[in-house]
């Protein structure tokens, strides 16, 4: 009951005025980004961080969390009226939503989809207030080598459990690396890999490169389709909201499962994306009515978004208490964390317990708060959408050079937007993950600080990583997450081959 | 003009296989073994360098063999999906040049200066309003950045040669 008394503790210092205005203005500034095509939530936040500074810590992550949760709202809300996922999670979200909407019944869509985002978001939050505490204990334990271990076991996962091609995940990966590698090293001093640039001396920002990637490369995405919106009315009406909260507790062995599946895929490297997408495939398959699925059933509403919310909650545990960020917007908060000063880790728990606490109890609050905003908000979200191309699009580039500039007010990260604008455009395109390379830049230097000191107290030798118990068991996992899951396919991929060819002997 | 997918997939390969020789070049420069103290600063991104050259590697190979399959397949009649075709060309360079275009502009005169132009132009040349209705939508947006960041926030942004002509600094 430590945690209960914690907790309570976290929503004296999380309910005040202040920080209920924060809620309120991230949320919606969330949305507006999440339902925006070219702003989601990973540059969504970048860009909202410099303007943190003059905040402090608990109340700029309220902030930041708060947007997080708002543009996971407002990129369902998009899916569901416009057939256009706002947010990469939430494209699984189009597949019922949209065809539920266009069939007169936007309301019952639009309240389903937020509903079960805030049921997610609370089974996630739960699953964090009841975790915190051990995880961060258990991590205490950590010294540089499990440290290490535990940053491999991050990388390894991606690359195992990703979707893309995993030599397009290791390539993502190694560029993060190198790129945060630029610059003054913390370690020994010296300077690294600019090339005689002086303005690369202070390293490659990852917020600016997050906002090139995901902002202008995102953008670009959409120029090449040429936007053409095709809406359905987006009005909210009273009587059928309420009739269709009533109908919530007929999906509940849905609810739960999508909450599992969320909880499993937060916590592990897996994000919201993947969470969603495997959710919805869950509920068809358990479904007897499975065929109608993509037709507007209420259940592909309520699985990805269940999923979705309670992956993005969820990838805020391993982010405090271990330091590893489990989706990319996650990373982005890590490092604004790290520029607060803050070291994201189990020493957090200890060190500053109002800011852990405070914002675990705010994400319960502004999940809730987000879920009634939304509601009494959408239709004016959705006209957003209805505003010309020619007029939103360049102020979204604009915003993003802007953002970009207030970073470190240097003129060279202009470029560096401009740049990672047209690699992100073309990695997006060829299928190449774009979260390991910003784990990556966040995570750099603290792996490779583990690393190095792991190395001075073995004196070199790699056998360090398998010396204590712990260690070896988090290598192992890490080893077995690289290889296992490609495996499987290979192994599956020749038995398929192998029985084609019987059948055609 | 088109862009196969081949094309796109082998000069992003070549160009991550870049950054991975760069990477490496720099560590040698920097020493990549080990000292008395632990491994010297080139070290780790020595290692890293090279596991993405080899990646990158990979990614061409593949490529090549995806190239070869769907060139037997053309051969067969069944046409690959262009990466880019003309029109998507077409808009994509309209847009990226645009956006280059204001880069330049805000490096000389500003982000103010250069965010109005920008957002006046493209209202005007392919939102299609008219040139006053334009300029009312870039300056109007410039002001709001102003209130935004200078005023509520106090976060100074990139000025020009004119703001301090009308007293801003």
């Amino acid at each position: 009951m430590e945690n209960l008394d914690l907790l309570m503790h976290g929503f004296g210092v999380a309910i005040t005025p202040l920080h209920l205005l924060l809620m309120v203005a991230g949320v919606l500034l969330g949305l507006v980004v999440g339902v925006l095509p070219g702003l989601g939530a990973p540059n969504g936040v970048s860009l909202l961080i410099p303007l943190t500074f003059s905040l402090d810590p608990t109340a700029a992550i309220i902030l930041l969390s708060s947007m997080y949760w708002g543009a996971l709202f407002g990129g369902s809300t998009t899916s569901i009226l416009f057939n256009i996922p706002g947010e990469p999670s939430s494209v699984a979200t189009t597949f019922d939503g949209y065809p539920m909407a266009r069939s007169g019944q936007s309301t019952r869509a639009l309240t389903l989809a937020f509903m079960s985002a805030g049921i997610g978001a609370l089974i996630g939050v739960i699953v964090i207030t009841l975790l915190a505490g051990w995880a961060s204990r258990f991590a205490l334990r950590f010294g540089a080598p499990e440290y290490f271990a535990v940053y491999f076991l991050a990388f390894a996962a991606f690359i195992g459990m990703g979707s893309a091609s995993a030599t397009k995940t290791v390539v993502s990966l190694t560029a993060g690396l190198l790129l945060a590698s630029v610059g003054m090293d913390n370690v020994t001093g010296e300077v690294r890999l600019t090339f005689g640039f002086s303005d690369l001396l202070g390293g490659i920002s990852f917020l600016v490169v997050v906002i090139g990637l995901f902002g202008i490369g995102e953008l670009l995405a959409t120029v090449q389709e040429g936007l053409h919106f095709r809406g359905v009315s987006s009005r909210i009406d009273l009587r059928d909201m309420l009739r269709t909260i009533a109908e919530l507790p007929r999906y509940w062995a849905t609810t739960v499962r999508s909450g599992l599946v969320g909880i499993w895929m937060g916590i592990t490297p897996g994000g919201p994306t993947a969470a969603s997408f495997m959710s919805y495939g869950i509920a068809r398959q358990a479904s007897r009515k499975g065929a109608a699925f993509g037709t507007g059933r209420p259940e592909g509403i309520v699985a990805p978004e269940t999923a979705d919310h309670s992956a993005g909650t969820c990838a805020m545990l391993p982010m405090l208490a271990l330091g590893v960020p489990s989706s990319a917007t996650a990373a982005v908060m890590m490092g604004g964390l790290m520029i607060w000063g803050l070291t994201p880790g189990p020493m957090l728990f200890a060190t500053k317990p109002d800011f852990v606490w405070g914002l675990i109890a705010s994400m319960y609050v502004s999940n809730i708060v987000g879920v009634i905003l939304v509601l009494l908000t959408v239709p004016m979200f959705a006209a957003l959408l209805r505003v010309p191309f020619s007029i939103i699009g360049p102020m979204i580039v604009a915003i993003c050079f802007v953002g970009g500039y207030t970073v470190s007010s240097a003129t060279f990260d202009l470029w560096v937007v401009l740049v990672f604008g047209l690699v992100g455009y073309l990695l997006t395109r060829l299928d190449y993950p774009l979260a390991p390379l910003v784990l990556a830049m966040v995570l750099g230097h603290k792996a490779e600080n583990a690393f190095f000191q792991s190395m001075v107290l073995s004196d070199g030798s790699l056998s360090v990583f398998f010396e204590t118990a712990l260690c070896s068991a988090i290598m192992a996992i890490g080893l077995a997450l690289l290889v296992v899951p490609k495996l499987l396919q290979l192994v599956a991929r020749l038995r398929h081959r192998g029985a084609v060819g019987q059948e055609s002997h | 003009m088109t862009v196969r997918r081949f094309h796109a997939e082998a000069v992003t390969a070549i160009g991550t296989g870049a950054l991975g020789v760069a990477g490496v070049v720099g560590a040698m420069q920097l020493g990549h073994g080990w000292s008395e103290s632990g491994p010297e600063s080139g070290y780790f991104p020595f290692y890293v360098g090279v596991i993405l050259i080899l990646a990158s590697l990979w990614n061409l190979g593949t490529a090549f063999v995806a190239h070869r399959a769907a060139l037997v397949r053309e051969g067969q009649g069944e046409i690959e999906e262009p990466f880019l075709d003309g029109e998507r060309l077409g808009r994509l360079a309209r847009f990226g040049g645009t956006m280059i275009a204001f880069v330049i502009l805000t490096l000389v005169m500003g982000i103010y200066v250069g965010a109005a132009a920008y957002i006046a132009w493209s209202a005007w040349r392919t939102g299609g309003y008219r040139l006053w209705v334009a300029l009312a939508f870039g300056l109007g947006f410039s002001l709001a950045l102003y209130v935004i960041f200078e005023i509520a926030f106090l976060v100074p942004l990139l000025k020009g040669p004119i703001e301090p002509l009308l007293g801003i600094y």
